[in-house]
């Protein structure tokens, strides 16, 4: 199957790719969206004084 | 405080010793070397990997 | 002249230091003719193969930012570093680990499970954690390695500048297109910001540097002539490196360290606790014991920017 990738999303925040697979006519079988990033603030935050935290948060996503 | 930290980074506070020791006091500053060894020596090393990527 | 070719680049990042470049507002326009931007997620439509497929060398100036955790970062800072002749690790993510190298207080395990297993706004029945190669019914899909640490970006390539800052200020990326307007960049290896630290430019009052009590940031109204340190508020002044024209300060905030150790300070957290101790009177253990209560969280605040670039890097594996 004929895949194509869009690697990486651009104009937006975060990382991310796209992979469309294709059949033998050439129309879409299946497309699939990746985050190929994590960076674990779900668990950093924990243990960080709670007046920390609303610092800290804004480093998620600095747009 | 380097204590407190230490603790957060998992390293025993018993690894880390504060203690005054005069210049004329050999004695105690020998026997405070030994223990120190010894409750180091007891805790064995750290496992420590040096941050690299694999951890 | 001929026109730069420029490439930025984000890796573990949260934007603000691509934010930054264009709140430099009108003056984007002198990096427009100044330079060729020929690879920029944030902005422009160009693709890793786009990057591939230049001759190595071929781009001037690559400003990266973003800690780097993962094989895919990895492999785009290495191939980055072939295709550009200037290698720039632009932000404090990129130059010492940032925001996001708190995470090395974790395992890759531990911050797997809590974001897709048990964060409470999950619904992930099947405990479904991603994988580096699945298959699909149509073909396979690939995702990157995340790594057990965060790295800085000269920890995994050569770098030739560092410009430090969460994000770096407007003045400082004005300093950097200047330098490369007038071909004027310092001598490699140089981090593009004050060699003093921050109390160098703090206009504040100091005075008598002796505290009795260690306040939160909750806790107080800052006095907003004083020196924040005698005031009892954590400033990470006195190790952190200046030349970020003491924004925070100058909005009553302590500083928080994002610029990293001054020149000179290999550990800034060390350098840190040494510059409390010193400052704080203690009469006998309790004081001693009231001052440690008082300092919640010392690892996080001390480190809070710079973790990959410490002694220790992370917390160490707890033996069972």
């Amino acid at each position: 199957m004929k895949k194509i990738s869009i690697d990486p999303i651009t104009r937006l925040e975060g990382h991310g790719k796209i992979e469309i697979f294709l059949d033998d006519a050439g129309d879409v079988a299946n497309a699939y969206l990746q985050i190929p990033e994590l960076r674990g603030f779900e668990k950093f935050c924990e243990g960080r004084p709670i007046e920390e935290v609303p610092r800290i948060v804004p480093r998620i996503c600095g747009v | 405080m380097l204590s407190k930290m230490l603790e957060q980074f998992g390293i025993d506070g018993k690894r880390l010793r504060l203690e005054w020791v005069s210049a004329s006091e050999g004695d105690r500053f020998a026997s405070i070397v030994n223990d120190v060894t010894e409750q180091v020596r007891a805790l064995g090393p750290l496992d420590w990997n040096q941050g690299g990527k694999h951890g | 002249m001929a026109k730069l070719k420029l490439a930025l680049y984000w890796s573990a990042a949260c934007g603000g230091c691509d934010v930054a470049v264009l709140d430099i507002n009108e003056k984007i326009l002198d990096v427009a003719n100044l330079a060729d931007i020929v690879f920029w997620p944030i902005a422009l439509d160009f693709k890793y193969h786009h990057v591939e497929a230049m001759p190595d060398k071929s781009i001037d100036v690559c400003l990266f930012n973003g800690a780097v955790r993962s094989s895919e970062q990895e492999h785009i800072a290495k191939m980055l570093r072939a295709k550009s002749k200037v290698m720039v690790s632009f932000g404090s993510c990129a130059c010492f680990g940032g925001i996001p190298a708190l995470a090395n207080f974790a395992t890759r395990a531990e911050i797997m499970e809590r974001a897709y297993i048990e964060a409470p706004s999950n619904e992930n029945p099947n405990k479904t954690l991603p994988q580096i190669k699945v298959s699909v019914p149509e073909g396979e899909l690939t995702l990157p390695e995340l790594y057990e640490n965060v790295l800085t970006l000269a920890q995994v390539v050569p770098v030739e500048y560092l410009v430090p800052g969460c994000p770096p200020t407007v003045d400082l990326i004005l300093k950097v297109v200047n330098a490369l307007a007038t071909n004027s960049l310092p001598p490699v290896g140089a981090t593009i910001a004050s060699d003093k630290t921050l109390c160098d430019e703090c206009e504040r009052k100091k005075e008598n540097k002796k505290i009795t009590k260690i306040y939160r940031t909750h806790e107080i109204i800052p006095d907003p002539e004083r020196c924040l340190l005698e005031q009892g508020l954590l400033c990470m002044g006195p190790a952190t490196r200046g030349g970020c024209g003491a924004l925070c300060v100058k909005v009553n905030i302590p500083c928080r360290g994002c610029f990293g150790p001054p020149a000179g300070v290999y550990d800034q957290g060390a350098k840190l606790i040494s510059s409390i101790a010193s400052i704080y009177q203690t009469n006998g253990k309790q004081d001693i014991e009231k001052m440690v209560n008082e300092l919640v969280d010392p690892a996080g605040t001390f480190y809070r920017f710079g973790m990959s670039i410490s002694m220790l890097k992370r917390k160490l594996p707890q033996k069972r």
